[in-house]
């Protein structure tokens, strides 16, 4: 045994540090808001929440110089990638976390709660869908998901007085474990047929003619699955409402755009890395996913009378939309390039939407502390403003020109058209329904917050705080400046994973 | 004789070179384990439910070990037996009202449960012994524990520090939400 241990010479592994500097910004902005409380503890309190925004601003400047550079990177022999498709992913999330700071500013505060932990946490778990975002390996996908899942079980639980957000967590922890345990279940049948964790050899294994197709489908559908849950997809949608109702809303809106769109990136890159080649597994499931999400999150939201669980079923539908493309990107490798764009698209306009109108629900939650629809009634008596920008988003995720949600929705409806497959037609149809019945909640949202009476003649205004109003225009700015100029949005999201999963 | 001729295409690890002696050790793990794994599911007490896990885990590690993983063999005794059962029964005992004998599973519950139990059983069993029925392993000598750290501390260096992030994290959020404030 010995002469085995001299013989085996470490080998320093090579890394490119311009590749994870984002990683390490981030990394070491978390460590240092943890050391600042440690030192300062109630001193640094007031200060807690600028050092988290500025460390995910922070990260975004490495990000940018990668993007100058603009040369695909790919470590540990193809474990870990940073392409066009990472990087943008990775805006994705430093935008959104900042934003969730934005909003959790005076919540937390106002609230007290604990909030250096809170905001620690909250950089985690982007630190985990930074990962995820480079991740083409199955052990790296795992380790990124718990990463970012983990501190989030623990962030909706944080209003620790309030019943409903223990058992939201308890509920997220259980459903969430569950999820992760019936995909690791799956990737353990997959590296047992292909003998390998790396997506690319993954996809390679799927593909040989002699590997098995039962254990390969088994592998497949338990990791998609898993995915499901996490994208919050029918049937696997149950955890939503009571988690978005329990839960601290800045987390709700995390929760609703962050994690949804780290759920996919990891669908994405699974889908068309590792199983593209036996898409007569994927695409049924998928089709069959999209179809359910999009149809039962609409007609349960049709009935919902809190804005948040409103939003929870919507958030719902609208991963039916944005999971609908994959059902047809198996027909050839042009076809898949245009179902990842639609994709990708539709997740950085929903993730800009999505915040906003999260935004506007907090704003107004802090009037009257409840998110019923009955305290919406008539707010444009009492928040003009905000009602007019709650209208902009609502009707972007409706789908309506010339806001961000229409230029998603349409990319979605191309690429199903275009992809000359009955099933995508018929998916299609399936969509067009949805979008109509979902205008006729989104509406009635909005024509409550115009027409009606203020509930109990209250006409205060609405107390804003800087935070919350700088979080508003940049959701509402970017909303519009994608609805107008949709090229700027598609410059952006023009990614390929195929070409690189060989 | 006739034990030892059905054995002797069950290992596939030497190509037909039989080894009785793992044939023997993997017959008894199996069967403690699916023994100790139902007897887990159907007891009425919490405890000796983590008990029964205790030897299912056990089982594992032995598996393990005769697979050659001999480090992830003695991780899984030190973690799952050491720690997280032993955190069970803590958990068991500190909180009260679920010690002992409990009996809220309904019938109908069981049933349901019982059939899906059976059914996944079924389709992976099905679909596992379809695919390996008459695969051979190949042996490469097993990954001594150099070789592991090797490859953790090269190849999946940026998952390895994650997963310390994540306890840190982990650990953080959950003094909080447990703590008394």
């Amino acid at each position: 045994m010995a002469h085995d241990l001299l013989t085996l010479a470490f080998q320093r592994p090579a890394i490119d540090w311009h590749g994870i500097a984002p990683e390490l910004v981030l990394l070491s902005m978390g460590a240092l808001i943890t050391l600042v409380d440690i030192l300062f503890l109630e001193k640094a309190r007031p200060y807690t929440a600028g050092l988290a925004g500025l460390g995910l601003l922070a990260t975004a400047v490495p990000l940018l110089t990668l993007a100058v550079d603009g040369a695909d990177r790919v470590m540990f022999s193809g474990a870990y990638v940073i392409d066009d498709f990472s990087l943008i992913m990775k805006a994705v999330f430093l935008l959104a976390g900042y934003v969730v700071v934005l909003l959790s500013t005076n919540y937390v505060a106002e609230g007290d709660y604990w909030e250096n932990e809170y905001y620690g946490l909250l950089l985690a778990s982007v630190m985990g869908m930074v990962m995820m975002a480079s991740a083409r390996d199955l052990v790296s996908i795992f380790v990124a998901l718990e990463l970012l899942s983990i501190p989030a079980y623990l962030l909706v639980a944080w209003r620790k007085r309030d019943l409903h957000s223990t058992e939201a967590g308890l509920k997220y922890y259980l459903m969430g474990v569950f999820a992760s345990a019936v995909m690791l279940y799956g990737m353990s049948l997959l590296y047992g047929v292909t003998g390998s964790t790396l997506l690319s050899e993954v996809g390679a294994g799927v593909a040989a003619a002699g590997t098995s197709t039962a254990v390969v489908t088994m592998g497949i559908v338990f990791v998609v699955v898993g995915f499901a849950f996490k994208v919050s997809a029918v049937p696997f949608h149950t955890w939503a409402p009571d988690v978005y109702e329990g839960a601290p809303t800045p987390i709700t809106a995390f929760l609703s755009v962050a994690s949804k769109a780290a759920g996919f990136v990891a669908l994405l890159a699974l889908v068309f890395v590792g199983f593209y080649s036996r898409s007569e597994v994927w695409e049924p499931l998928i089709w069959v996913l999209a179809a359910l999400s999009m149809t039962v999150g609409n007609l349960i939201a049709l009935r919902q009378t809190n804005v948040v669980r409103l939003m929870a079923y919507s958030g719902v539908a609208q991963t039916g939309f944005m999971i609908a493309p994959l059902a047809v990107a198996g027909h050839g490798l042009a076809n898949g390039d245009q179902a990842l764009s639609a994709t990708v698209t539709y997740l950085v306009i929903y993730t800009a939407m999505n915040l906003g109108a999260f935004a506007v629900i907090i704003s107004l939650a802090r009037r009257t502390g409840s998110a019923d629809v009955t305290s919406f009634a008539g707010a444009f008596h009492f928040a003009p403003g905000l009602t007019i920008a709650m209208t902009v988003f609502l009707f972007s995720l409706a789908g309506i020109p010339p806001l961000g949600g229409w230029f998603a929705k349409f990319e979605v409806f191309r690429v199903l058209a275009t992809a000359g497959e009955p099933w995508g037609y018929v998916l299609a149809a399936v969509g067009a329904v949805n979008s109509v019945i979902a205008l006729y909640y989104y509406a009635a949202l909005a024509r409550r917050m115009w027409a009606d009476d203020p509930l109990h003649g209250d006409r205060n205004p609405v107390p804003m705080t800087p935070s919350l109003a700088s979080a508003l225009v940049l959701c509402g700015v970017v909303t519009l400046a994608f609805g107008v100029a949709p090229q700027l949005v598609a410059r952006f999201t023009d990614v390929s994973l195929l070409a690189l999963g060989g | 004789m006739s034990v030892l001729a059905a054995l002797e295409g069950m290992d596939r690890l030497s190509g037909g070179e039989v080894l009785i002696a793992q044939n023997v050790a993997f017959g008894v793990l199996a069967l403690a384990m699916v023994a100790a794994a139902l007897r887990m599911v159907t007891t009425r007490n919490v405890v000796h439910a983590a008990l029964y896990l205790v030897v299912v885990l056990a089982g594992v590690a032995g598996m393990f070990i005769l697979l050659g993983a001999e480090f992830v063999g003695v991780t899984q005794v030190l973690v799952y037996i050491g720690a997280i059962v032993v955190l069970f029964l803590f958990g068991i005992m500190l909180t009260k009202g679920s010690f002992g004998e409990d009996d809220g599973v309904t019938g109908e519950r069981r049933l349901v449960a019982g059939l899906v139990g059976l059914l996944v059983f079924g389709v992976m069993a099905a679909a596992l012994v379809e695919s390996f029925e008459d695969a051979e392993l190949s042996r490469s000598g097993p990954s001594t524990t150099a070789e592991l750290a090797d490859s953790i501390f090269s190849d999946y260096i940026v998952p390895f520090e994650a997963v310390s992030v994540l306890l840190l994290a982990a650990l953080i959020g959950a003094i909080v939400v447990a703590r008394r404030d």
